[in-house]
């Protein structure tokens, strides 16, 4: 090993460690470990699967349709259809990040590694934002074409021309990444996986529920404000009284993603390990 | 070094660390003894930074461990076994430790090499032993060259090879001149590898002293000694402010005295001396005594 050692200083130790190098350890840790890999594969195979299912299904049942029941039809929405569970996907994702830490107790050696806590939080944030982005992109594209494809039998598909179209397709990307930051900033709050992921299906789903109870206009009108649907009003093609304009929802989602992540990191730096 | 200034701290009402003052010094194996609850696994845990102390501070070269530039690179701990992720292998869990504080990958092939999991670095950790964890977790704080080292429980779930490999790799980087701090419950093991003791029990301070020092101040400590005359012995013994008890075989017992000064005053009376040894209680039992009031969790005395 080395020689004897007297009193370190700066000189001789190395180079300073800085946020680059948080975030590539935070990388590594996200890439070296098979769940990752599966849960984007799946939000893969759910988002296109599940789009090329309804659209064949759509074609299969349109002659029967009525009138009232083809116009109802929306090509893009239907093709994106499994986008939906992708959602849970990667809320489960966004939270095991960080849980597995604390369930394997390799948070200690973490957080002993790279002392500045809200870094390690940044880091993790900012090392899940491009594969998440990258794979719901292009899992919305790849449902997207493949379902058109499918419709154009029947002559009811779009194409990717419009805005509206590219705006559903890197929405549904933006959504996904989003979605993932707030399951990422749950799970550094819980610190448990089974309570963070069941505290993601509330917030996205089950408030949705409690909240479709409440009379007309409070149920509706608060849950344009929830995750879910603020969503589909980014992804939404024509906008519809129920939900947000299209930008609007995504400065909500952004909003849930900022106060999650911020309650997340106030809370990391006060709380023993 | 590591110096602890009137650490306290409280989980609600109960005081896991109360007043604790230490120094651990570099060039020596420091022990870290105490029953279970006494509060060493917080104490360590407070001087790496991951639980805050109520009150007091702890340095690491005096500097709080949160604000080292160099974390690694100044300190390395093992306190949890098997504190690593399962679906990853030894090699990347390693690799992302050293990647975090710009340590060079080449040190990752190094230290699997010295702890001896090289053939196993693209194994996923789930699959290790109790034994290979722990070499695992040893290789993590050894990663950055750390002057200054914390064990908890290091031999945990070794077997006697891996023991003495941890014995011998204690000894070594302490005669390299860093700080070693280890706390384990092994009492002959701790006997064998540590220089110097710090006792604690229900989070105080019991013992701050040499392993030496630490066993002959134990009431165990006595010189056996059969003399011809041992009633004129005896006498003079007591004169001399020793405790003297008779033994069944005709020896006696002595306290308070070394084998030399009881030698040196038979010599001078001219008593003829047949036996004349020391006997030094075990570690284990000199820390059985010192902390015998400190004990939380005591197992009742098996029914005889």
């Amino acid at each position: 090993m080395t020689t004897t050692l007297t009193e370190p200083d700066a000189t001789t130790l190395g180079p300073r460690p800085r946020f680059a190098d948080t975030l590539l350890c935070e990388w590594t840790k996200l890439r070296t470990v098979r769940s990752t890999w599966w849960t984007l594969f799946a939000v893969l195979a759910v988002t296109i699967g599940f789009g090329a299912i309804v659209s064949a299904a759509i074609v299969g049942r349109w002659d029967r349709m009525s009138l009232a029941q083809r116009l109802a039809v929306d090509p893009t929405a239907r093709s994106l259809t499994g986008f939906m569970l992708s959602q849970l996907f990667i809320g489960v994702l966004g939270v095991l990040v960080i849980t597995s830490e604390y369930s394997a107790g390799m948070i200690r050696s973490t957080l002993a590694a790279m002392p500045h806590r809200r870094q390690v939080l940044a880091a993790k944030a900012m090392s899940l934002t491009p594969p998440v982005f990258l794979v719901g992109t292009l899992s919305a594209l790849l449902a997207f074409l493949s379902g058109q494809a499918i419709l154009a039998g029947k002559g009811i598909g779009v194409s990717l021309g419009a805005p509206q179209e590219w705006r559903a397709v890197l929405g549904a990307g933006l959504v996904l990444t989003l979605e993932a930051l707030i399951a990422l900033g749950l799970g550094a709050m819980i610190r448990q996986t089974a309570g963070a992921i069941a505290s993601y299906v509330g917030v996205l789903l089950v408030a949705q529920l409690l909240l479709s109870a409440l009379p007309d206009p409070y149920g509706r009108d608060i849950s344009e404000y929830f995750p879910f649907n603020a969503g589909r009003a980014l992804m939404k093609i024509h906008t519809t009284p129920d939900l947000l304009p299209p930008w609007s929802g995504l400065a909500v989602l952004c909003a849930w993603a900022v106060v999650s992540l911020g309650v997340a990191g106030w809370l990391i730096t006060r709380r023993d390990a | 070094m590591i110096e602890a200034q009137h650490l306290t701290k409280l989980y609600g009402p109960t005081r896991a660390v109360d007043d604790l003052s230490f120094k651990v010094v570099p060039g020596r194996v420091t022990g870290f003894l105490g029953p279970n609850g006494a509060g060493k696994s917080t104490t360590m845990r407070v001087i790496m930074g991951l639980d805050a102390a109520t009150t007091g501070q702890v340095t690491i070269n005096g500097t709080p461990y949160i604000r080292h530039t160099h974390p690694m690179r100044e300190v390395g701990a093992l306190l949890d076994a098997r504190a690593f992720h399962t679906g990853r292998t030894a090699f990347n869990h390693l690799l992302c430790l050293a990647q975090s504080n710009r340590i060079p990958h080449a040190r990752v092939d190094e230290v699997l090499a010295l702890v001896g999991l090289e053939s196993v670095a693209k194994r996923r950790a789930g699959g290790f032993s109790m034994g290979m964890g722990q070499r695992l977790g040893i290789a993590a704080a050894l990663l950055g060259d750390p002057g200054v080292l914390l064990f908890d429980e290091p031999v945990n779930g070794l077997d006697p090879e891996g023991i003495l490999w941890v014995r011998n790799l204690l000894k070594s980087l302490a005669a390299e001149g860093r700080t070693v701090f280890v706390s384990s419950h092994l009492m002959s093991e701790m006997a064998l590898t540590a220089d110097h003791l710090i006792v604690i029990g229900k989070g105080r301070l019991i013992a701050d002293a040499t392993v030496t020092d630490f066993v002959s101040q134990s009431t165990g400590a006595h010189v056996r000694v059969r003399a011809l005359q041992p009633d004129d012995l005896a006498r003079v013994l007591v004169a001399e402010g020793a405790k003297v008890e008779r033994v069944d075989d005709g020896a006696l017992r002595v306290t308070g005295l070394d084998c030399r000064h009881v030698g040196a005053l038979a010599a001078r009376h001219g008593l003829e001396l047949h036996e004349l040894v020391l006997h030094q209680p075990t570690l284990e039992a000199a820390y059985m005594e010192a902390t015998q009031d400190a004990t939380e969790y005591r197992a009742a005395a098996p029914a005889s």
